[in-house]
């Protein structure tokens, strides 16, 4: 964080979300639903392996 | 809260010192569950396990807070904000996903640990928990280059907030401008 922000001023409307940032959240999204349905089919990483004895 | 610009690099350094260090030790516990994991040893996995616990509780845990405090202390202290540029908040996000999950990781890390103190483990003893030691540590190494990286490339973007706070600096700007003109032409 040593440069200082370089965002051209924005005038009238807001400026729209950038490409990136919708892109990263639906690939967060994605990987949140995933992790709860193998969570609760108890066939990916979570309390259903956790039994391993 | 602005900061001089001495105390801008101290503080600088000093966020990214310990984020870089939490990036390499969770690289090291990595490194130590797929060893606990895959090595056919049980002294040696014993030790791993052993020294993974020791890595959670003192180096990784202590480095993911500090990094959180100093980032915090950098938003705050410089014009880049908390929650007006996508990157940070994006950042700050991931940081603090990253920190709770890692307090619940290590109680996994903990029992894996306890048991390997108890007894050597070998073979498939434990082998869910100690799987998810490896996923969770390769996932903290993704998470922790991404935000290595959001810093360096600082992708643009500036959120509502963001845009509407740099709207009323603009108008006090212009503002000021008028005063100063009126009082010349007085």
């Amino acid at each position: 964080m040593n440069d200082s922000p370089t965002d051209p001023a924005t005038s009238g409307a807001t400026p729209p979300t950038p490409r990136w940032v919708k892109v990263s959240g639906a690939v967060a999204l994605a990987v949140m639903v995933l992790f709860v349905v193998l969570h609760f089919t108890g066939s990916g990483m979570g309390p259903g392996m956790h039994g391993g004895h | 809260m602005a900061m001089s610009a001495g105390l801008r690099k101290l503080a600088l350094t000093a966020h990214v010192s310990v984020s870089v260090g939490w990036l390499g030790s969770v690289v090291v516990f990595l490194v130590l569950a797929v060893a606990g994991l895959t090595g056919q040893d049980a002294q040696r996995a014993h030790g791993a396990y052993l020294a993974m616990e020791a890595t959670g509780w003192y180096v990784i845990v202590p480095l993911a807070f500090a990094s959180l405090l100093t980032g915090l202390v950098q938003s705050l202290g410089t014009p880049w904000g908390m929650l007006r540029h996508y990157w940070v908040l994006a950042k700050l996000v991931l940081t603090v996903v990253a920190t709770f999950l890692l307090l619940l990781h290590m109680q996994v890390a903990d029992h894996v640990a306890d048991a390997a103190a108890r007894t050597l483990l070998s073979g498939s003893d434990l082998d869910g928990m100690r799987v998810q030691l490896v996923f969770d540590a390769a996932a903290a190494v993704v998470v922790l280059l991404t935000t290595t990286a959001l810093s360096i490339y600082k992708p643009r973007g500036i959120t509502r907030y963001g845009w509407r706070v740099q709207q009323r600096r603009t108008e006090r700007a212009a503002g000021g401008v008028k005063d100063t003109a009126a009082a010349a032409q007085a």
